[in-house]
């Protein structure tokens, strides 16, 4: 057993709400990261409760329930609610909104990325909404942050680092919504308590700069800091790319619609050598037209490049969903 | 009869009517309501020998939300992490009003039944 171990042991043994807990999160092993995450903040937070309003830990224990119990509980709540199931107009709880992602990729045909809402969501999220947001936020994060570091010498810069910081959980929690929605990768619903601080109103009473202290050495907050300023770069780069695939596709698509219509579909120098338009139809003063023989290919690359591109999203927002989860989720050290 | 059917008829008839008593008592509350305040009033109101384990009301509150049953706000609390309140939506109290409807033309339906049978 590790130093880490036997402290979380020690820890656990004068604690029996935390070792509960711990029991609770052995039983949700293998369920789905922002499910458990959400299933051990309602315990902790619910037996805390019961025992500010004068219950013993082992009573609030005995009436929330064994963790096996509990457990199979969240597991059975990822299917629909009695009586609502038939007509339930939205996915059930923990329905999950990835579930078509858990069941993997290959189990789609190629074609079938069009109906995935996941696919046109990355789309929709790395080729506008994301690179907006990562702006806003990165915009919030320097101003606030350099105010802070400036009058840190002054009693402000504290405040406003603090605010910083839990502007920075906020954003991230909001990070998560807008993520679900669009990149079908499932949030938790609840927010971490800051590290420290989770124990408060069970008894201990921590000061103001202990508080504090909790908030600057809570690694969530510095997390969701990081994301603020890092997602800027890598929202630029998905930007990019998913405007240019999204476009070039367009382009291709657009191919009968370029014939229907008599319109070139490229203009460049006869002698500029660029071999994909050569190739595309026929010169005409530089004007590149498409003719009957080329019109249906480049309507299929085009078609192509669409797939390829929304697998690509749905691929890539998986990934980045597993990422903003993993923020969302981490535990306090 | 298998030793557990009781138990399972118990665990069946209670599922719905668990979803019934936590939207009413949402529904009962005078402003947004936490878990922990649902659960406690629950177990206040349960009858003798009748119980709920507390910690399976959560997972019901998230397919209610998921449902569009519930709405749910953090609301910061000094003495630990930040609360999640309820509140009904238009459409939960619409199926409450008509769970409700159905739960009294049942009862008045079984109470009938069981009031002509004499087990012994």
């Amino acid at each position: 057993m590790s130093a880490d171990e036997r402290i979380h042991e020690q820890t656990a043994s004068r604690d029996p709400i935390r070792a509960y807990v711990r029991q609770l999160a052995a039983e949700l092993d293998g369920c789905d990261v922002a499910l458990r995450h959400d299933a051990l903040i309602d315990a902790e937070v619910h037996l805390r409760s019961a025992v500010r309003a004068g219950a013993t830990a082992e009573r609030a224990i005995a009436d929330y329930g064994a963790p096996a119990e509990i457990a199979r509980a969240y597991r059975e709540s990822t299917g629909a609610g009695p009586s609502l199931a038939a007509g339930a107009s939205t996915p059930p709880l923990g329905a999950p909104p990835n579930a078509a992602a858990q069941r993997g990729f290959g189990s789609i045909p190629i074609i079938g990325v069009w109906a995935q809402p996941a696919a046109w969501g990355g789309l929709l999220y790395f080729g506008a909404l994301g690179f907006v947001l990562a702006i806003c936020y990165f915009t919030w994060a320097v101003t606030i942050g350099s105010l802070a570091l400036g009058a840190m010498p002054l009693i402000i810069g504290l405040p406003l680092l603090l605010l910083l910081l839990a502007s920075a959980r906020g954003l991230s929690l909001f990070e998560g919504r807008v993520v679900e929605l669009l990149l079908r990768v499932r949030m938790p619903r609840r927010t971490q308590p800051v590290a420290g601080l989770e124990g408060v109103g069970s008894g201990t009473r921590l000061g103001f700069w202990k508080r504090i202290g909790c908030w600057l050495r809570d690694v969530r907050s510095w997390m969701s800091l990081g994301y603020l300023l890092g997602n800027l770069p890598v929202s630029t780069f998905l930007f990019s790319v998913t405007i240019t695939l999204v476009v070039l596709s367009a382009w291709l698509l657009a191919a009968p619609v370029f014939y229907a219509l008599d319109m070139p579909i490229s203009q460049a120098a006869p002698d500029d050598g660029f071999v994909l338009e050569s190739l595309l139809g026929v010169e005409s003063d530089g004007k590149i037209f498409l003719t009957g023989a080329t019109v249906v290919p480049v309507f299929l690359m085009g078609l192509a490049l669409m797939t390829g591109t929304l697998w690509l999203m749905r691929g890539l927002g998986f990934v980045y969903g597993r990422v903003v989860q993993a923020i969302q989720v981490a535990r306090p050290q | 009869m298998p030793s557990d059917l009781p138990n399972k008829i118990e665990r069946d008839l209670s599922v719905g009517t668990a979803w019934l008593v936590v939207l009413a008592t949402i529904a009962g509350a005078d402003e947004p309501i936490h878990g922990y305040e649902i659960a406690r009033r629950l177990a206040d109101d349960a009858p003798e020998g009748l119980s709920f384990k507390q910690g399976t009301l959560y997972p019901m509150l998230r397919t209610m939300e998921a449902d569009g049953l519930v709405r749910s706000t953090l609301v910061p609390s000094n003495e630990g992490p930040a609360r999640k309140c309820f509140t009904l939506t238009a459409d939960g109290k619409r199926v409450l009003a008509a769970w409700v409807a159905t739960w009294r033309r049942t009862n008045r339906w079984v109470n009938t039944v069981l009031g002509e049978i004499d087990v012994r």
